[in-house]
């Protein structure tokens, strides 16, 4: 496996009183996608938010390039090069689309911020054509679209991104992962999560199979895809 | 045609405040999902403190104005959210509106106790007079709290959508979570907009004051009818409260002229019916969704 970017020790989080994330161990290699499948309560989301700071880990380590990051909150993580992408819609309806996109520097003082903009605006052509326009205004993959465009705005080392597909046509989910291929190959690592496990397995480099708040399974995806027991474990078998 | 014309500029003049003091509803429901029924006593309190200024310190009316301003901030701003809305808005909606009724109650009769129950004259901000505008006779109190709330209004505006601090508020507003995940200090965007709501009332009760005089009971009628705007207009948009302040204000006016003035607030809280059961987000709100 490539150089480790983050690490995660026996993370347990949950909500109230029920712990949800039991103890799960994994890796994310810089450079690299690494995909989260399991079923429906399996814990995913659970864990993107015990890592970006959104939820208080109950127990365990988180580790990003060797440094200790358990805890830490979104401020602190993006000033260290992660963004998080949560599923479902993430824009501020109101603004124009241009600043929801400015909005993804909003934890610092950019100089160059207005140069990123029009960059980002380059990048992807779509969003410039609106760029005046409402965010309420765009489809469902333009809004996605555009918070991608927003999270890269601080040139992250590692993008969380949680269910990107949710939602979007075939077409658009393609796009997506397209766009998400991309920036692997320009040295960005990505933790996704995704309920559409044969696509998204597809484009990525590793793959985790989280079962019951566990770690069940860390593999390259192309191993993970051949294995014949995760069918089984989306339709409600273990994998063991 | 000049009656109706008179009619429409006082409304829009009393409209004014109306919409400052709405303005403030909506911020303090959009960042906060905090509901202050104490709105009222806030607008008739700052008053008061420029009159200790002016009568107890001595002060220019100026200075008096500013220092009342700073003790707003402090009491009405800094204070309330930290006191009343920080503790109380985990526990859900119901104890802030109780808590904030509660406040109400406290300001009147502390202000009835300490200062005075008669109504108290307070400066104008211009001298007495009236304007001929298109055979509307429009007093200059009146063009002077238009121009100010307007301008204030304007002020807001820009600030809210121009500067980046304004829409790191508006985000805050719209989409707390999202905020920050963004990394955006999301309680300091909510302080700011109770600093904000407490020069508002400020503002709001500079204004009405010479109109109406300093009383202890101004903000009664005063917090009803702007909650009614705030609804009528969105109380989810901030434009869309300001909208419903300007309107309610004019429907105030006409109604009073051409129903009765016997029955002006009842007339709003038909309009306010009317609104709730044919669009229940306001005339300019925003509809919004729930996932259960």
């Amino acid at each position: 496996m490539a150089e480790t970017l983050l690490r995660i020790e026996d993370l347990a989080a949950g909500y109230g009183r029920v712990t949800i994330l039991r103890g799960a161990t994994l890796a994310v290699a810089a450079g690299a996608v690494t995909t989260v499948i399991g079923p429906n309560g399996a814990g995913k989301s659970t864990l993107m938010r015990a890592i970006f700071g959104l939820l208080p880990p109950r127990a365990g380590r988180i580790f990003l390039a060797g440094e200790e990051i358990t805890g830490l909150g979104p401020r602190e993580l993006l000033r260290r090069g992660v963004v998080y992408v949560p599923q479902g819609r993430n824009l501020f309806p109101e603004l124009t689309v241009r600043h929801n996109l400015e909005l993804g520097a909003a934890a610092f003082r950019i100089p160059d911020l207005d140069a990123r903009v029009e960059a980002m605006l380059d990048r992807f052509p779509l969003l410039a054509e609106r760029a005046g326009m409402q965010a309420s205004v765009l489809s469902g993959g333009e809004q996605k679209l555009l918070e991608l465009a927003r999270a890269l705005l601080l040139d992250p080392a590692l993008l969380l991104i949680d269910e990107p597909s949710l939602g979007l046509s075939p077409r658009t989910t393609a796009e997506i992962f397209g766009i998400l291929g991309g920036l692997r190959d320009r040295g960005v690592a990505i933790l996704m999560i995704e309920q559409n496990a044969r696509s998204a397995l597809g484009m990525s480099d590793f793959g985790v199979v989280l079962d019951q708040g566990r770690v069940a399974l860390e593999a390259p995806a192309a191993d993970i895809l051949a294995d014949p027991r995760i069918g089984r474990l989306f339709l409600g078998g273990g994998i063991g | 045609m000049s009656n109706v014309l008179q009619l429409l500029l006082a409304g829009l003049a009393t409209g004014a405040i109306y919409a400052l003091v709405a303005a403030g509803f909506a911020l303090l429901w959009q960042t906060s999902r905090a509901i202050n029924f104490a709105q009222g006593e806030f607008v008739m309190l700052p008053a008061f403190f420029v009159l200790a200024g002016t009568e107890w310190l001595g002060l220019p009316f100026w200075v008096a104005a500013l220092l009342g301003l700073l003790l707003a901030l402090l009491l009405l701003g800094l204070l309330f959210k930290r006191v009343i809305i920080d503790p109380l808005l985990p526990q859900g909606v119901l104890p802030v509106v109780i808590a904030t009724i509660a406040v109400g109650i406290l300001l009147k009769e502390s202000v009835k106790e300490f200062y005075s129950a008669e109504a108290q004259p307070f400066p104008a901000l211009t001298p007495g007079g009236n304007i001929d505008v298109l055979g509307a006779v429009l007093s200059l109190q009146d063009v002077a709290v238009l121009a100010v709330a307007g301008l204030a209004i304007l002020a807001m505006q820009l600030f809210l959508g121009r500067t980046r601090l304004g829409r790191m508020m508006q985000a805050t507003a719209q989409n707390p979570e999202v905020a920050e995940i963004l990394g955006i200090p999301t309680r300091r965007m909510v302080l700011y907009t109770f600093l904000l709501n407490a020069a508002l009332v400020t503002l709001a009760s500079i204004l009405i004051s010479p109109v109406y005089l300093a009383k202890f009971d101004n903000g009664e009628t005063l917090g009803l009818v702007a909650f009614i705007a705030a609804i009528v207009g969105g109380f989810n948009q901030v434009r869309g409260a300001i909208a419903g302040g300007f309107l309610v204000g004019v429907v105030d006016n006409f109604g009073a002229a051409y129903v009765s003035s016997d029955y002006r607030t009842g007339i709003l809280l038909l309009l306010l019916i009317a609104v709730i059961l044919l669009r229940p987000e306001g005339l300019w709100g925003r509809a919004e969704e729930r996932t259960v």
